[in-house]
């Protein structure tokens, strides 16, 4: 009976952990977010609508990490964390197409050419995926290895 | 394996902390350079072109330095015939400094003359194109273009001579007077001399006459050209109608024959 409540005080007390964690997580990417938006309001600002779409995806990849963060210690962490990956790089895709943008306001056209950028980032969230499925199979081998010696 | 993940964490971490603290500079970098443009000088040289300067202050207060700044001018005419092409590159614009930029677009009149005549008397409107380029940062290169018109003054506009006036200036020679007038719309002042050729309806030369003039940008000129031919019965028949073969020379270009009929 004991040994439950404890067991029991244990699944709170890792709950709460976690729920502490991804609200802590979660603020400070919103506040990263916060400060940096005004200094990319005047260069991301020319753009039409690519600020609203930065808001969007900063809710997004929030929800994905509070899932992530939640889930913590279940497959389902890794399922959350492909997910925002994939997100990031669904997003980049979508938002940057080949990375060139042009803006035409009156009679003037600006073409600002940010492939570099968008090249470094796409591989910088490639990699972040493929070290999510490493986790997952990391995490599937561990349990493996884990119930297989408890069952010797 | 945890370690192997853990330093791939670690990595990307870095690389991405790298590159968002990079992108926001960047950003906020965009907002303390300051672009401005001076005065524009119009000259003309002695090789018949006019030259257009124009000073571009660029005050980088940013972060990071300016390279490749280009800027491109293409003047064409109504039907998209290029004028002139001038560029201006600078390698390097650094970081936390003021640079002035001279940027001169030559048009030779010359060359203006080449597409039609109609530049010389007619006022018209000249489609000017410019493109400034810059790699900001090393990383983003940008690119600015715009489409203007520029309105073309004609120096001789309006050219017009009257109806000669024959008179008797000896028993063998007569005097002959031409009104000539035209308005100077051009932005610079115009000093020079019209030669003129009398031709009578047979071709033949009556006479010849040379005017000097000095007409200020903005001002008219009005006044008469006079030509001593000779004086005989043929002449006089032949003289009643025939054509003028204008020819100018302004020092920094020269055009004619312009063919005027009369009578």
């Amino acid at each position: 009976m004991a040994e439950q409540q404890k067991k029991n005080k244990n699944i709170v007390k890792d709950i709460s952990f976690r729920v502490v964690k991804a609200t802590v997580k979660a603020i400070l990417v919103y506040l990263i977010y916060f400060l940096l938006a005004p200094m990319l309001e005047p260069l991301f600002g020319l753009i039409p609508g690519f600020m609203e779409s930065i808001e969007v995806f900063v809710a997004v990849y929030i929800a994905l990490m509070i899932l992530s963060d939640l889930t913590a210690k279940t497959v389902f962490q890794y399922f959350f964390n492909t997910a925002q990956a994939l997100f990031f790089v669904g997003y980049l895709l979508l938002s940057m197409g080949n990375g060139v943008f042009n803006v035409s306001y009156e009679n003037f056209s600006l073409t600002v050419n940010l492939t570099l950028f968008y090249t470094v980032t796409v591989l910088l969230s490639l990699i972040g995926f493929a070290r999510t499925i490493l986790q997952a199979i990391n995490f599937m081998h561990e349990k493996a290895e884990a119930s297989s010696n408890l069952q010797l | 394996m945890n370690v192997p993940i853990r330093m791939l964490g670690i990595a990307t971490s870095i690389f991405w902390i790298m590159l968002i603290a990079f992108v926001a500079l960047a950003a906020y970098s965009v907002k303390d350079l300051k672009f401005d443009f001076g005065e524009p000088q119009f000259a003309t040289n002695p090789d018949g072109q006019f030259v257009f300067s124009l000073p571009l202050y660029i005050d980088n207060r940013g972060y990071y330095s300016l390279k490749d700044f280009h800027l491109s001018t293409v003047f064409s005419d109504a039907e998209g015939a290029e004028i002139s092409r001038d560029n201006t590159f600078v390698p390097v614009i650094p970081y936390g400094e003021n640079t002035t930029i001279l940027h001169n677009v030559t048009l030779s009149l010359n060359s203006l003359l080449e597409n039609g005549e109609q530049y010389l008397f007619n006022d018209n409107n000249l489609n000017v194109s410019v493109t400034a380029g810059l790699n900001f940062a090393e990383l983003l290169p940008a690119q600015i273009s715009t489409n203007f018109t520029f309105p073309w003054g004609a120096p001789f506009y309006n050219f017009a001579l009257g109806e000669p006036l024959f008179g008797r200036s000896s028993s063998t020679q007569g005097a002959v007077t031409v009104p000539m007038s035209f308005e100077n719309h051009a932005v610079f002042d115009l000093v020079g001399n019209i030669r003129i050729e009398l031709y009578d309806s047979g071709d033949s030369l009556l006479g010849e006459s040379q005017t000097l003039f000095n007409v200020p940008q903005g001002s008219s000129y009005d006044g008469s050209v006079a030509f001593q031919v000779p004086l005989n019965t043929a002449s006089l028949s032949t003289a009643q109608s025939g054509h003028f073969n204008i020819y100018f020379d302004v020092g920094f270009f020269e055009y004619g024959p312009l063919v005027i009929p009369y009578g």
